[in-house]
Formats: C-alpha cells, structure tokens, sequence
C-alpha cells in the first residue's frame, strides 16, 4: 500500500492504494468521479479520459501511484459554464451522454494546443474516443463553438 | 441554458427543438448511472467460463477456488439446478438459457461457476482457479453444420410461458432449428419471368458495444428480491425473476438508472437471473459487473445467410420474390424467433409485387447467443432485397432511383405479407434523399485510382406488436408534474419527449414535468422499451393520461364557486379545450385541497392488437399497429488501390409520423446512420472453431468521427399516423435499414462490382477488383 495525494478537481485527496490500483478506479472509488468511466479497458474507447495537468490521459491504463501529487481535472471539476461545456450543452452534443466527458476533455486539450483547430485536427484529435450513439456530428459543431467562444475571431 | 426554467414556451411542447433532459449533467459527466451507485458490502461476482464450444459437464471442481483469502462461496450450475430445478432456464421465446450451465455447455464463455468474493480482483481470480472437466460432444459451429449435420445444440425445444405462439414446439427433438417461419402469397413458381436476379447474401454477427458496461446489483429486503440493473426490460425482469424465485411479483423490484446506450444489448436475460439466484441463495448483496470481454459474451446481433430472387416480368412489373433467410441464433435463443418471423415478413422489400414465398429460420449453434439489435434483423434481409432490386433495375437498364420509386408500397397498399400499408411514406423518403445527394447529376465516375459512384435504398420495418403501455400522473398543486411510466432512457430521449406531450397537453413548461426512473415498485408495467415503439404506445399512454388530467382539472374547476376570469389560450393542436395554464392549474388544485403542496392522480393505459399469421400464409391483416419507412442516399469515392471507401455525402431520411422533438429525431436518424456505415464497411463479430476473436476494444472497430461522411444529411419526413400521439411514430431503427445495402449499390455504380458479403472491407473490394 502507497500513500498518494491527488489533487482532483483542485481539491486533495490523501488515500492509500495497491501498486496495482489503476486511476480510473481510484477516482471513481474514492475521489467519487464517476463521470470518468470504463467502456473498454484497455485504452481503446477514450471514456475513461481525465487531464493530469493539460494533457489527457487514459486512466484505464494509469497507475494511480504514479500521479502522486498530479492535478487531475475530470469532466464534473469543469464548471456549467465553461466554454466547452456550454457548448457541448448548447449544441446537443450528447445522447446518453456516457462517453461525452471524456470527449468534452479532449476538446480542452485540443483547444489549448490549436485554439482554431482545422476539421483534420479535430478529428486526429478525437478520433481515439469512441461515442456509440454517433454524436459525432454534433461533437464536431460543439468544438467549433467551443473554438469560437473561447477566442472570438 | 437546458435546464433553467424559462418562460413556457412552443420549444417545450409538441414538435419543439427542446434540449435533452440534463443536457449539462450528460456533459459534464455527474448522471448516475447503475455502476457509478454506492452499494456498500457486498459479494463481488466474477464467473468461470466455458472453454469448450459444447460438451458435456462431467466435474466441476472448486476446492482451489474456495481456498483463496476473500472467497465466500463458489456456485456450480449444478447447485443452482438442484435448488431453481427447471426455473433456472429462461429466455424470452424458449426457456433454454440456464445462469449457469449444468448439464452441458453450449458456447466458448458461457458461465458454468460463480465466485462470491469480497472483491472483485479476488472473484476473478477465484473464477481462474475453477477447473471443470468435459466430454466433448460434435459442435456446431455455422448454420450449414446446424442444418445438415447431427449434432444438436439443445435435446429438445423448450418454448417459454412468455410468447403463447410458441406452445406446439414443446418437445421437439433432432433439429436446431427452433422456429420457421413462412410466407407464401401467389405462386412464385408459375410466374413467366422475363428477367430474374438472384443473390447469396451474408451479413455477419456484430456486436452493440454500448459504452456503459453491464451492471446488475441484487438484494433481498424484507423477503424481497430487489435489484439495480442496466436494463431496456425492467417489466419483463420483474417476471422473469418472480418465476425463477417462485415469487409474487409484488416481491420483485426492479429499478433503473439512465443507461449509457444499448441498442438492444440490455435487455431481457442478461446478467439479471444469475444475480437474482445468488442474493437469494445467500441472502446477500451481489454486484455482477461484466467487462467489456464479458459484455462481447452476453448477446450478439444474429449473423443471417440470405438466398434470395426478384423477378420482373415483360413488362416491367414485379412479379415475385424469393427468399431463404437463416438467422444464426447461437446457443440460446433469445428473441430470435420473433426476429425471424418480423423480419422474414418484410424480406421482399416494400414493395408490390405479384408473388412471394419466403422462408426465414432461427438456427441454433454453438456460439455466443444473439439477441435484439436495433433493427431487430431487418437490416439483415434489407441487404438481400434492396443489393436485389438495385440489380434487376441495372439488369433491366433502368435508373435504380426510378426503378424503386415506381414500384414502392403506397399509401393503402397491401404489403405482401397482407396488411396495409399507412404512415409509411417511402416514395417520399427516397424523394428527399435523392433530391438531398442530388441524385440527378451524374457522380464525375472517375478512370483512374478514384472511382465515385451513388447508391440509394429504402428500408421497412414493422413496429412490436401487440405491446402494452401504461402511465400514472402525478399533478403536484404548483403546476409541475411527476409522470410514471417504465420506459429506459438509454440516449434515445424518451425522459425529454414524454415530457414534451404531458407539457403541451397541459399548457406547462415541460421541463416542470419530471419523468421517474423506471421502478417496478412505483413505475407501471409497460411491455419493453425497444423495437421503437415507446414514441408511439407509450407516447399515447402518456398523453392518454394528460389528456384525463386535464378533464379531472376542467371538472375540478366547474364545481368550483368562483371562476377567476379565463385566461386567453394559446393556439394549440390536438384535443380540445379549456383554459388551462400554471396559474390556473395551481388555483383549481389549491381549491380542491385547501392545501399546498397537494397532488391529483390520473392513470392510463394503451395496448396494440394485432391478428397472428396464418399458419399456412405467414399472412395477416394486421401484423403490426404501424410500419417505419426509411431511405439512404450515398455519394462515394473508392480507392480502387486501396480498397477504402470514402462517404462524401450520406443523406438519412426516415417517416416518423410527426417529429415530437425533431432535434432528437435528427439525432436518432444520424446516430443509427454512423452505425450502419461500420456495419457497412467493416463492424464484424470474428469467431474461429467458437472462439470469438475480436472480443476486445483493442481488435473490434467501430465507427469514430473519422467514419463521418464529408456530409450527413437527416431528413425528416412526416406522414401522421392516425393513430399515434400527435400523428407521432418512433424513430431508433428507421436510420440504420438501409444504411449498408445503399453503400453497397453505390460502390457498384463506382466501380461496377456487386458485393453480397458484408462488412465490404478495403481487403475484400481490392480482393474482388483483382479477381475481375
Ligand atoms: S476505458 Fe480507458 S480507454 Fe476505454
Ligand atoms: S452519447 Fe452515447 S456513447 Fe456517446
């Protein structure tokens, strides 16, 4: 057993896990993120997706011993009117909206690193995140508009 | 902002673009999904599984198992059988799947042990530890081997108390085939056809993979069997259950959370009946949470062999069609009789013709069982008749757009299996997709490495018949309203659209209407939520109800001494009258009660009928309460070196009767859409000797935004049905019947090769542009 602090969400979280613990679990179990999620384990789906820092990672994959001391952002930290949010909101961008945290998180990466991303880059940026309904479309517009609030042309 | 209230408003009712119910909660992620709910101690549950296609269990042994630290108890399927006896096999059309299996296996993956442990971790590597011995017996491994050879997958068959029309198969013996159906009309035979078509069709198993996993928790309060689980079914669980257990039905609870997609993976017996016999063996709390490798395991959408004919005679008419279709039901059943039945019926097409005679089978083998798929198989025998019918009007040198509209089923028409056809548009579908990929400018077809083409097709289906729907209002004295009624919402929207018809029936805003989480305790029963047909039968309960709240308000208020000034009423369609709005109904209820906080109750119930097939015919006047009409236009591009199929244009038109939200309507068109482009072009379930191949994340493909055609375009056509709510219709299948038979003809008109196998993968278009 370890003894790690996550910073979720901007709040610390001290907790004790097994070598093993993976960080979708530790967020889900004991920092009580359930908008991170499994769909598939192993890397391929994007549902479990957090940002430690600005970068986005696969918590399915990830064991939490090695984020000591991260600042982790989930999609429920992320306030109702953050400019990908609202979008995705205002764009109905969800349907059973399982999947949309994670794609709502790779949005904020994207738009850090390309703030007036190009649909190449849209989809090289999310094409790893899986949504089963095929929001895909509304997705698009959401990050566009995400895009546009976030830095006006 | 979707959920702040706002002045009531058209967008709140009947035909309004209102945003989903918690579009914010969706987004960020905070709905409560089954998984996501704490549930305390508990046994964790983690199963052994077969590794053998079928044989015979001649020893399990759990010594090993049972020694690991955190092991509370190791199930056989024997100790279930011993204590449920034949309760423990269930399913919705033969009672043939047993939780877990005792006497013999049937698949590679089926269970055959349960671990109860204090972890998860630990059940499964308990379940590990298990080690079972078999005599082998023959597998049956595809249909041809179910057909022709002599190994049976189940002694005998074994029909359920759930379908009555399944009672004269009770006992038969020697055959895998569980339920034929036939339609014959005309004699097929005698018909002088001029020009004749014919095709071997194959679409393979897939799988839903809905992102949320599978997730059942069981317990017993009070001498009460209750359970949380990830169901479209939850009236259907309560019975199945109440049966297993030997219990009245008032000592099952079945509740639900949103689900996070399903698409016909949740629903009937999942992971319910082994949950429910373990918590009421020991008396505890289990949490069954399937994997995704499990989830591939649990249910599979039915691989279906088609060989098939249209005819047309000199004239040019159609004068028959044939067709042999073969579902692949795998080892249990499931729902694959009524799937080959529903859509054994609409093999021909939609369209009129002189004679047909169709025989459709639901096979047993030695696979992983499948089950409902949106679209219920239809999308299957769509492939064969509409991949057939683009062919004769090549064969005929006729345009493949003219061709179909000059012989769809109208308005009035008898379909070929005998009942009429209303609220189907299908010439106005394919209107609207062709006008939509411009069907009359010529694609620039290409001479080098490129090739384009387009494709058009048209799909029909008929909804679940005969099905049963009830709701309960609660009117709550400050105008807003608590609606009861069983339907899931998985992502198809049902929790906003029900909402919407209680709202424009009362004059509220809708978002004051809250629709509660299916609960068997308070929820009424309500067939299933699947098959498309909540919009319409629960649709109409729901507004049978608001209707009868707003009479019991009118009354209310007559007896009333003062009647305040009525209040000018906004316009409005539907039933009549009365001068209803929040203000108003919150005085009437105030009155009434003298208190508040108050509610009025209304109940309501709708049931479809339908008359069953002629045993002789497969034919009925009226074998469904309404029929769906879709249409796909495709414009393409082929990599002729690559084999890569670009979509540069994919319009989706579907007849819902009258768009209660067309937003969702859209969202439903487009979403069955992209999921028909993978089914299309490369989505495909791998089995080797029963082994499944691709059972991961990391080797199954799906669709991703890259699957996105350069444009997708969904149209809603509406042609009101007498009948439904507000003329309404449901909508999740319509968007993906014709998806991959439209793709298939317009890679036929870009490179002039028909494919009849599905997925049409880059390996298998460079394959057959090689071989030409
Ligand atoms: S659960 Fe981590 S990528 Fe799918
Ligand atoms: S919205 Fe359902 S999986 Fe994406």
């Amino acid at each position: 057993m370890n003894e790690i602090t996550l910073i979720v969400n901007g709040t610390p979280h001290r907790t004790r896990v097994s070598d093993s613990a993976l960080l979708l679990d530790v967020l889900r179990e004991q920092a009580g993120c359930t908008s991170v999620r499994e769909g598939c384990g192993v890397g391929a789906c994007g549902a479990c997706t957090v940002l430690v820092g600005e970068t986005s990672v696969s918590s399915c994959l990830a064991l939490a011993t090695r984020y000591d001391g991260a600042n982790i952002t989930t999609a429920e930290g992320l306030d109702e009117n953050d400019d990908v949010v609202s979008a995705f909101a205002d764009c109905g961008a969800a349907q059973c909206g399982y999947c949309i945290p994670g794609f709502v998180l790779m949005t904020r990466e994207l738009l850090a690193e390309h703030p007036r991303p190009t649909s190449e880059q849209i989809t090289e940026h999310l094409e790893g995140n899986i949504c089963r309904c095929g929001t895909y479309p509304e997705i698009r517009t959401a990050v566009s508009t995400a895009a546009e609030r976030r830095s006006p042309r | 902002m979707p959920e702040t209230p706002e002045k009531t408003s058209r967008q709140d009712w009947v035909g309004g673009r209102r945003a989903r119910y918690d579009a914010l909660g969706r987004v960020r992620g905070v709905v409560g999904h089954v998984g996501d709910q704490p549930v305390g101690t508990c046994a964790h549950v983690a199963v052994h599984r077969s590794t053998q296609p079928h044989a015979a269990i001649r020893a399990v042994h759990t010594e090993e198992a049972l020694a690991i630290d955190g092991v509370y108890a190791v199930v056989t399927g024997a100790d279930l059988h011993k204590r449920f006896g034949e309760a423990l096999l269930t399913g919705p059309a033969f009672a043939d799947q047993p939780a877990l299996a005792y006497d013999k296996v049937r698949f590679v993956g089926e269970p055959v042990a349960a671990v109860l442990a204090a972890d998860l971790a630990t059940a499964r590597e308990a379940a590990d530890a298990v080690y079972v011995e078999y005599d082998e017996l023959d597998p049956v491994y595809d249909l041809d081997t179910a057909l022709n050879g002599e190994s049976y997958v189940h002694d005998e068959l074994r029909p359920s108390a759930v379908f009555g029309d399944l009672r004269h198969l009770d006992g038969v013996r020697d055959t895998n085939i569980n339920y034929e159906y036939r339609l014959r009309h005309g004699n097929p035979n005698k018909v002088s056809g001029a020009r004749t078509v014919r095709g071997e069709f194959w679409a393979p198993p897939t799988h839903h993979v809905p992102i949320e996993l599978p997730c059942t928790v069981a317990w017993v309060e009070g001498g009460r069997l209750e359970m949380l689980t990830t169901t479209q079914t939850p009236s259907y669980v309560r019975q199945t259950i109440a049966d297993l257990l030997d219990l009245p039905l008032s000592r099952v609870r079945v509740t639900t959370r949103p689900l996070g997609g399903s698409f016909g993976a949740k629903m009937y017996d999942r992971l319910e009946p082994l949950a429910a016999a373990l918590a009421w063996q020991f008396q505890r709390k289990v949490r069954l949470a399937a994997s995704r490798e499990e989830a591939f395991l649990l249910t599979t959408r039915h691989g279906a062999a088609i060989t098939s004919t249209l005819t047309a005679d000199a004239g040019g008419q159609l004068s028959a069609a044939t067709a042999d279709v073969a579902y692949d039901t795998g080892a249990y059943a499931d729902v694959g009789p009524r799937i080959t039945a529903k859509s054994g019926m609409v093999a021909p097409g939609p369209y009129r013709i002189g004679s047909v005679d169709v025989r459709s089978r639901c096979v047993y083998t030695n696979k992983p069982s499948a089950g409902p798929f949106r679209g219920f198989g239809v999308p299957q025998v769509t492939w064969s008749h509409e991949s057939l019918i683009d062919e004769l009007a090549h064969e005929l040198g006729e345009d493949p757009y003219a061709f179909r509209r000059e012989h769809l089923l109208r308005e009035g028409d008898l379909a070929p299996m005998g009942t009429r056809m209303h609220s189907a548009d299908f010439v106005g579908c394919l209107d609207a997709v062709a006008e939509s990929i411009s069907w009359d400018t010529q694609p620039d077809r290409g001479t080098g490495r490129i090739r384009r083409g387009r494709g058009v097709a048209v799909g029909v289906k008929a909804v679940l018949t005969p099905t049963i729907a009830n709701a309960v209002l609660q009117l709550n004295q400050d105008a807003s309203a608590t609606l009861m009624i069983s339907t899931v919402d998985m992502g198809q929207g049902s929790d906003t659209i029900m909402a919407q018809i209680v709202a424009d029936v009362l004059r509220v805003d809708s978002r004051r209407v809250h629709v509660v989480r299916a609960d068997t305790d308070v929820t009424p029963y309500d067939t299933i939520t699947a098959g498309s047909r909540s919009t319409y039968h629960t649709g109409n309960a729901v507004r049978a109800v608001a209707e009868s709240m707003r009479v019991r308000l009118l009354a209310l208020a007559a007896e009333q001494p003062e009647q305040p000034e009525q209040h000018g009423q906004p316009e409005r369609s539907g039933v009549d009258t009365g001068e209803l709005d929040e203000e108003r109904i919150a005085e009437i209820v105030h009155a009434h009660f003298g208190a508040r906080g108050a509610t009025l109750t209304t109940e309501a119930n709708f049931t479809s009928s339908w008359s069953p097939y002629d045993k002789e015919t497969g034919r009925s006047e009226k074998v469904t309460e309404h029929w769906f009409a879709g249409a796909v236009g495709v414009r393409l591009a082929v990599d002729t070196a690559t084999g890569r199929v670009h979509l540069e244009h994919l319009a989706v038109a579907g007849d819902v009767g009258r768009a209660i939200n067309p937003a969702l309507v859209e969202q439903q068109l487009t979403g069955a859409a992209i999921m028909g482009i993978g089914h299309a072009l490369f989505d495909q379930l791998v089995l080797d000797q029963g082994q499944l191949v691709n059972g991961t994340l990391l080797d199954y493909q799906l669709p991703s935004i890259r699957d996105l055609p350069d444009e997708l375009t969904p149209i809603i056509v509406e042609s009101p049905h007498d009948d439904g709510p507000f003329g309404a219709k449901g909508v999740g299948e319509t968007g993906i019947l014709a998806v991959a038979p439209a793709i298939g003809n317009a890679i036929r008109d870009a490179i002039g090769l028909r494919f009849t196998r599905l997925p049409m993968t880059p390996e298998a278009i460079v394959t057959a542009l090689e071989s030409r």
